[in-house]
């Protein structure tokens, strides 16, 4: 979106000259510029070890530069604190203090006059709607509300400028786009926000965006602009042999920039639409391919930044996995079944009468939000834990899920505890592939495919706690298929992995699917959900959904309109006031309204409401479900249910 | 089992922070134990308030200043100023000597010196007590035999059972006649160390793995609880008895403690203890989640682990209900083995029932302790 | 000002909700007091010591009379035939009295009847005592059974001061409330600050621009009102059960509890700035708080035994100076002339503590 007109001329607030950073030998920013003017949402996105982290650190005043400039209003950030408000990755917040102890502790620490901070921490509590649980303490609450209490913290200051480092990893989609609401609310007060985060689809709610990789500011721009740059339409190709298709598309093609695998189809850049088509056309059908389908659309934010990314020379590699033991005789045999699966702790019930069948070669992927019991689930799954009641299969076996043979053909990799950070890399996998028994040949050839795999040739030496996010979690997802499981659990695996990383990780997820292994995985980011062969949701400890993503997405009765309006802020608070505020949310200058009726009645509707408030609307049409608003309003309708029913 | 073994090594090998408690703290334990907590009673300040000022007196001054228990702290015009000086614990005590010593003396009457002792410290004044009436004992021994005094003084009053002559005690120290303060607590607190550092050890290694959340991943390997357990716990058995051997050797060498014994007697002990506090630390981290609380829950255990074990201060001196239950408290036994092996030469045929009961102790130890990390990993 | 008392409230919050913390703040320094002041003591009773009777006269059953009836020693049987010297390896005596043939005989003659006290010295100590007692013991039978009825040319009038029961209890008691206050409050303050590192709440301390010293000062004033708490606590269990009370001028131990409530509160919190885990904060608190306090403040023996290469470093640790102070209030009533000194240099030590850790943090910014 481009940042409203009378923004350009806002004065700026945050001004970053020639800023570097190093820790001894390494440096983590070399030498950034930008700017943001009052008003503004500022994305700065990046994988983990971009140094995005080492930025806030300085803009608030916490750190100093190894040299450039920082200044917040024309003084030196470390001057301005009073100004800034910082929400760290970890939320800062005092987990054994009550919600407004803490808000109290840093409104005192400010010198704000209590009646101010009473005044101003219950506002914003009533605002993000946790101001029932003011005696809470913050470690008892969930990801979604310890961001909004530690955004209530940093406001109570009235701060000019926000600092938001990475505030939704770890939160669920739900949480996430009301969070987004919020931000888009209070630039519109004049509050200029800079906010970090991995995610390309958040991006895409920023005024502005800075692609950062690797100490280094790669391009700036809206995101439309960004996209624009790129040149490239995206295809979205349907077809029911994807690998083959894949492979067919691959490889150096006249006017293919780029493929993509997802779940149920392909996504394949190409500079121009109708060529391109064509292009597809003459290579799938020459390996014999059937099309289903074609839809064109424009570029994600992602695809702009993996092009940038080969554009400087990124290379990630996914060497061929040296399977030696397929599991492609078992393909289409269950691998996981679960029926009725109940779990109670105490008088709690996590998880409420969930089946689930995964079966071998399939990719099934869980998705919930924060406390809907997928981890209870997933733990019952691989048989960590005992389910109440309901049974189990796995891999075979329906008795002791504990045993050693079954052990032995399961893998896991939970989301940041795989490793031992203690630990260097080469011995982490010697022992994850001593202790699942391969022999010694086996450890080395399959430690070679790891390191190659992960970008870490020749680093065996290196300890593992030194290494970013994304390496480790490409070390520790090729520490858990080491011994090549028949089935496999992924708890996250590709938060904090940079888009290029994310791709290899995922093609390398379809091989061993390709080779027979069931693999199930659970994950926040719904983009990487598209990618799975079968999806199941999750709200308050029951399935509520289940399908393709394609045939979740045609399976909703409603229907997604899309409106762009002259004052989205306003028009999007006024149709807030009309019906369910989730079904409402802004993405920079479009509304997205969920309907559950007709589409064009609700398009008039919307049109007559705004005109009667004198907005103009200047666009309006039904879009494509995304997997988010899928998500967001299932669980929505889900929760209005069990209201209902209660 | 090996690659779980090789990998607690190897996590081990990087623990700078255990390597460092596995040498830090018996060096400095061992050392300011041994050399701090001394039990010798010397050069007390003697105060002096000599009212006399005759060659007996000043012979008097002399016997006690001369014996090494009390040194002099010089002379004061009056006993008040005396009594202040002790009060401000500028002397530990003060000795007046009348007007008139050295005439009652020479006239055949008794004289009275009195002996002024600071006893806030209760076992310096009973050892400075047993002192200064050996030293006036010996004095009028001496005085008696050089004929110096009034005749009277050699009349004998009436004896029952016509017993006329005095019974004389000598005394004869054994195993440590320098009378060496530090054999004894460096015997004790070798157990201390053991147990304590083993108990430290062992609790931190239990909880790091659920700390640092790697534990679901083990617990989907084929690895047994059993095999965890066993891979977790022998190689801290190894390095602690790495440490026995240092500080063995620490004892023999700056101590030069006399090694009269089987040292394998000790040994065994010493493993068994190592063994105890593995087992104690373990049992420990079943408790907690962090290592911050693990270490905060062996504030609760340690001091009577250490009180309770007569490892500082004899077990004899403790009030008799308290005594029964150093039994069960393993550093007591080991004491018990270093001392009576290391400084009296006592063998297994004497030490057996505390071998024993050390076992004992170790044993139900070990199995509570796995039975509940067991529970806790299943 | 505000922020002093906002950082104060907030500390005494956090530790009102940890459970854990409260208890080794509250409770474990009373169990302490009572475990420690009840089991050190080095005053043996019931001594185990065998008897060797090579003579079996009269004069010599007289004198182990003399040594059962004593509440120090405890005779065990032990036969003839073996060696009293096998007792002490088999642990089964302390001592082994050994009165040889001719005792009697040589008594009657107005000679000196030999009797020999074999000691275990394996325990110094304990050897002394016992050599003191039975020295004693013989000194008395003499003066009563034996020849030495007689007047004695000077006559030795022993006054013990200011523990004239000699009760160990009194000694030790305010050596572990000294303990006891040199190790909870410092434990706590140093986790306090190191968690603040650890949980990274520390930045949105930076962030607010509090100063340095408000900040410390606020950590400082909660962990004082704890160490206030236990003083209070522990000064009741020795007022009660130790049975101790002021032996003269309070105040000078008053003052010197505020100072010292500072100076190990101080103390820990510069170990948690300088150490940003929690683990190893405890463990540097603990070889501080307590390894130093226990060993170099005169706790169990006297500073003036530690050898001299040591002793220097008693100098510095501040338990020593309070130990004194607390000693002087409770039983030897020295007051001000007597412990000015040590009050100023609790102070002195105090406000070391207090500008190291504000050195640490006195940029309020991350160090790296």
């Amino acid at each position: 979106m481009t940042p409203p007109a009378s923004q350009t001329d806002n004065p700026v607030s945050i001004h970053v000259s020639e800023l570097r950073k190093s820790y001894g030998a390494v440096e983590a920013v070399r030498g950034i510029n930008f700017e943001v003017r009052q008003g503004e949402i500022f994305g700065l996105i990046g994988p983990d070890g971009a140094g995005k982290t080492t930025t806030f650190q300085i803009l608030a005043g916490v750190m100093e530069a190894t040299s450039g400039t920082a200044t917040i209003y024309n003084r030196a950030a470390r001057a301005a604190r009073q100004q800034t408000g910082y929400l760290t990755q970890t939320f800062s917040l005092y987990p054994d203090l009550t919600v407004a102890e803490n808000i109290r502790y840093v409104g005192d620490l400010r010198l704000i006059p209590h009646a101010e901070i009473d005044e101003r921490g219950s506002r914003y509590l009533k605002m993000f709607d946790i101001d029932r649980f003011t005696d809470r303490l913050a470690g008892r609450l969930s990801g979604g509300m310890k961001q909004k209490l530690a955004l209530a913290c940093a406001l109570v200051a009235q701060p000019q400028v926000l600092l938001l480092d990475e505030p939704t990893t770890g939160v669920d989609p739900v949480s996430r786009r009301e969070f987004w609401d919020t931000l888009a609310h209070l630039a519109l007060d004049g509050l200029t926000i800079l906010v970090a985060t991995p995610y390309l689809d958040e991006a895409e709610r920023c005024h502005r965006v800075a692609l950062m990789y690797e100490g280094t500011i790669h391009q700036t721009g809206t995101p439309s602009e960004l996209r624009r740059s790129l040149g490239a339409k995206r295809l979205e190709v349907h077809t029911s042999a994807l690998g083959e298709a894949e492979d067919a598309l691959s490889g150096h093609h006249e006017g293919i920039l780029d493929v993509q695998r997802f779940g149920d189809r392909l996504d394949v850049m190409v500079p121009e639409p109708v060529a391109g088509q064509q292009q597809v056309e003459l290579l799938l059908g020459a390996a014999g391919i059937p099309i289903d389908n074609i839809r064109v659309d424009e570029p994600a934010l992602e695809n702009t930044f993996v092009a940038k990314l080969r554009a400087i020379g990124r290379v990630v590699k996914s060497p061929k996995y040296p399977g030696q033991h397929p599991h492609r005789d078992l393909m289409g045999q269950v691998a996981i079944g679960a029926s009725s699966l109940t779990r109670h702790f105490g008088a709690f019930t996590a998880v409420r009468d969930v089946s689930v069948d995964v079966k071998y070669g399939e990719i099934y992927g869980l998705l919930g939000a924060n406390g809907a019991g997928k981890t209870t689930t997933i733990k019952m799954l691989c048989g960590l834990i005992e389910p109440s009641t309901g049974r189990m299969e796995l891999a075979g076996e329906r008795g002791s899920l504990r045993s050693r043979t079954v052990r032995q053909k399961l893998g896991y990799m939970s989301q940041k505890f795989s490793l031992y950070d203690d630990l260097t890399v080469g011995e982490n996998l010697n022992f994850f592939g001593g202790v699942y028994g391969l022999s010694r040949e086996e450890i080395e050839t399959k430690k070679h495919w790891v390191l190659e795999f992960a970008g870490l040739e020749g680093k065996e030496a290196a300890l593992t706690a030194s290494l970013p996010g994304g390496w480790k979690q490409r070390v520790a997802f090729g520490a858990a298929i080491m011994h090549e499981p028949s089935v496999l659990f992924l708890d996250e695996p590709t938060s904090g992995v940079d888009p290029l990383a994310r791709r290899a990780f995922w093609r390398m997820i379809n091989q061993l699917a390709d080779m027979g292994t069931a693999i199930l995985v659970t994950t926040h980011y719904l983009e990487e959900a598209e990618q799975c062969n079968r999806l199941g949701f999750m709200v308050a400890g029951s399935i509520v959904a289940e399908g393709t993503p394609g045939g979740v997405k045609r399976a909703q009765t409603g229907h997604l309109i899309e409106t762009v309006a002259s004052e989205p802020q306003r028009a999007a608070d006024l149709l807030r006031t009309e019906g369910e505020r989730w079904r409402i949310s802004l993405f920079g200058d479009r509304i997205h309204n969920v309907t559950d009726g007709d589409a064009e009645t609700s398009m008039r509707e919307t049109r007559a409401t705004l005109a009667a408030a004198g907005i103009a609307v200047l666009e309006a049409r039904e879009i494509p479900w995304s997997l988010e608003d899928v998500f967001i309003s299932v669980v929505e309708k889900a929760k209005r249910e069990e209201r209902l029913a209660a | 089992m090996a690659a779980l073994i090789a990998k607690e090594f190897a996590q081990i090998g990087r623990d700078k922070r255990l390597r460092i408690s596995l040498i830090v703290p018996p060096v400095l334990q061992l050392l300011l134990f041994g050399f701090a907590l001394n039990a010798t009673v010397d050069n007390l300040r003697l105060g002096i308030v000599d009212f006399d000022r005759s060659p007996e007196s000043r012979d008097l001054i002399a016997a006690m200043t001369q014996s090494g228990a009390f040194k002099s702290a010089g002379a004061y015009a009056s006993a008040e100023k005396l009594g202040e000086d002790i009060s401000r614990g500028k002397v530990d005590a003060g000795i007046v000597l009348p007007v008139g010593l050295s005439r009652d003396l020479h006239r055949g009457q008794q004289a009275d010196v009195q002996v002024l002792l600071n006893a806030m410290n209760a076992n310096t004044a009973a050892i400075a007590q047993g002192y200064t009436e050996g030293v006036l004992g010996t004095w009028n021994q001496v005085k008696l035999k050089s004929g110096e005094l009034h005749a009277r003084f050699s009349q004998i009053g009436s004896a029952p059972r016509n017993l006329r002559g005095i019974a004389a005690l000598h005394p004869a120290f054994l195993f440590n006649p320098g009378l060496v303060s530090s054999w004894f607590v460096v015997t004790g607190t070798f157990g201390l160390l053991l147990t304590l550092n083993g108990s430290l050890v062992a609790s931190a290694a239990m909880v790091k793995e659920r700390e640092a959340g790697t534990v679901e991943q083990l617990l989907m390997t084929p690895a047994g609880t059993g095999e965890i357990i066993v891979a977790k716990i022998a190689p801290l058995f190894l390095l602690l008895c790495g440490m026995v051997l240092f500080a063995t050797a620490l004892i023999k060498v700056v101590f030069q403690i006399p090694f009269r014994g089987n040292l394998l007697i000790v040994f065994l002990g010493a493993a068994l203890c190592v063994l105890c506090g593995i087992a104690i630390g373990t049992f420990l981290a079943t408790f907690t989640r962090t290592a911050r609380q693990a270490q905060l829950m062996s504030f609760f255990v340690n001091p009577p682990l250490s009180s309770l074990s007569g490892a500082l201060t004899p077990v004899e001196a403790m009030p008799h209900w308290m005594q029964p239950l150093t039994l069960v408290n393993p550093i007591r036994h080991f004491g018990v083995i270093t001392r009576a092996a290391l400084l009296k030469g006592s063998g297994l045929d004497i030490l057996w029932p505390n071998i024993l009961a050390l076992a004992g102790i170790t044993l139900v130890l070990l199995v509570l302790s796995v039975w509940r990390f067991r529970k806790q990993l299943g | 000002m505000r922020r002093i008392l906002a950082q104060a409230r907030k500390e005494l919050i956090q530790i009102r909700r940890d459970k854990l913390a409260l208890t080794l703040a509250l409770l474990l320094p009373v169990g302490l007091l009572l475990l420690l002041g009840t089991s050190i003591s080095l005053s043996v009773t019931e001594l185990p010591i065998v008897v060797q009777d090579l003579d079996n006269s009269s004069a010599s059953r007289s004198l182990l009379d003399a040594f059962r009836q004593s509440i120090t020693f405890h005779v065990v049987p032990w036969p003839v035939t073996k060696p009293p010297m096998a007792a002490f390896t088999a642990n089964q005596a302390r001592a082994a009295l050994v009165i040889e043939h001719g005792f009697g005989r040589e008594l009657a003659r107005g000679g000196a009847g030999q009797v020999q006290i074999l000691i275990d010295a394996s325990d110094s100590n304990t050897a002394k005592l016992i050599q003191g007692y039975s020295t004693q013991i013989v000194a008395a039978w003499n003066r009563t059974a034996g020849g030495a009825q007689r007047l004695l040319p000077v006559k030795s009038h022993i006054r013990l001061w200011y523990n004239p029961g000699r009760v160990t209890k009194k000694f030790y008691g305010p050596g572990i409330f000294v303990l006891g206050l040199s190790m909870f409050p410092p434990l706590l303050a140093a986790l306090a600050m190191s968690r603040e590192g650890e949980q990274q709440t520390l930045l949105q301390v930076y962030v607010s621009s509090i100063p340095a010293h408000q900040f410390l000062l606020g950590k400082i004033l909660a962990f004082m009102a704890i160490a206030a708490a236990e003083w209070s606590i522990m000064m009741t269990l020795l007022f009660t059960f130790f049975d101790l009370s002021f032996a003269g001028d309070p105040t000078p131990f008053l003052v010197a509890s505020v100072l010292y409530a500072f100076c190990v509160s101080s103390y820990g919190t510069m170990l948690g700035a300088a150490i940003p885990s929690q683990a190893a904060a405890i463990q540097a608190v603990a070889l501080g708080g307590f390894l130093l306090v226990f060993l170099l403040s005169g706790l169990i023996f006297p500073v003036e035994n530690i050898p001299g290469g040591l002793r220097w470093l008693s100098n510095f640790v501040w338990g020593r100076y309070y130990m004194e102070i607390v000693r002087d209030a409770l039983l030897e009533g020295g007051g001000w002339p007597a412990m000015w000194f040590n009050v100023v240099v609790i102070g002195i030590i105090g406000s070391v503590f207090f500008l190291l850790a504000w050195r640490k943090m006195r940029r309020m910014q991350l160090s790296i």
